[in-house]
């Protein structure tokens, strides 16, 4: 079995650390978009153009599931832990 | 030697094993879903906006609607009114230069209810300092985001009329 992955991890310790904040980052920063869209749909469907609404409703969505896409590479240091443990349990 | 034995745990450890510090606890893991979650609600939020603009237009009238005589307002002066089957309130105003405007008495920023200054040809809300332009319900100054809504004013033997803007009338 390949040792690649531990390797890594002993030369670059603060990989999730990073990687964890960059996907926060990007979180607020979807989130900020779509208080945007939110409030620019408003805004405009008062006014009585409601063209923008469905767009802006589009948008919002894909910005939401591009969000969620992202939870899958939020780093868990403690899964393989909590694996491991579960493993002994059951056996 | 025989080693002593380990103290055994406390009911309250048994029952209560999370420890205050470690259930209060948010980890970054937990803040990221978080923030998805919210994002989540932003979308739902979108949606309703749109589906509320689909479903529940808001209301409009159909052909003209008899507000008042000419004489019941001096110039410099406003009359509030209804249109039958709405709640929303409008006022009717006479401006210096003899001219007259209907406005939606609502302020958009928070809805507060707005009154004409005469002596400025300004609407001003009092809640927080907004100004309209009486001319046109366009915004002067302060927060509200958008115009006043306004309606047609029709003058027609001595009676006052207001219809829907042709713009916005439903075919």
């Amino acid at each position: 079995m390949s040792h690649f992955r531990e390797a890594q991890n002993q030369a670059h310790p603060g990989k999730t650390n990073t990687l964890t904040l960059g996907i926060i980052c990007v979180l607020i920063l979807i989130l900020t978009m779509q208080i945007w869209l939110l409030t620019a749909a408003l805004n405009t469907a008062l006014e009585g153009n409601e063209g923008i609404t469905w767009p802006a409703f589009a948008a919002s969505v894909l910005l939401f599931l591009s969000g969620a896409a992202l939870l899958r590479y939020l780093p868990d240091p403690l899964r393989r832990a909590r694996r491991q443990s579960r493993s002994k349990q059951t056996l | 030697m025989k080693a002593a034995p380990l103290p055994e745990k406390s009911a309250a450890d048994v029952d209560f094993p999370i420890e205050r510090v470690e259930a209060e606890h948010v980890s970054r893991r937990e803040f990221a879903k978080f923030l998805c979650l919210v994002s989540g609600g932003m979308a739902v939020g979108s949606g309703w906006v749109a589906v509320k603009e689909k479903l529940f237009p808001p209301f409009r009238f159909q052909g003209e609607f008899l507000v008042c005589k000419t004489s019941d307002v001096p110039v410099g002066g406003t009359h509030p009114f209804t249109v039958a089957g709405s709640k929303i309130p409008f006022i009717l105003i006479h401006l210096n230069d003899g001219s007259w405007r209907a406005y939606e008495q609502k302020c958009t920023h928070l809805s507060c209810a707005v009154y004409y200054q005469p002596d400025n040809g300004k609407i001003e809300c009092p809640c927080h300092h907004g100004y309209f332009d009486a001319h046109n319900g366009n915004v002067l100054q302060g927060p509200p985001p958008r115009p006043l809504p306004h309606l047609d004013v029709v003058v027609r033997g001595g009676e006052i009329y207001v219809s829907e803007p042709a713009h916005e009338t439903l075919s």
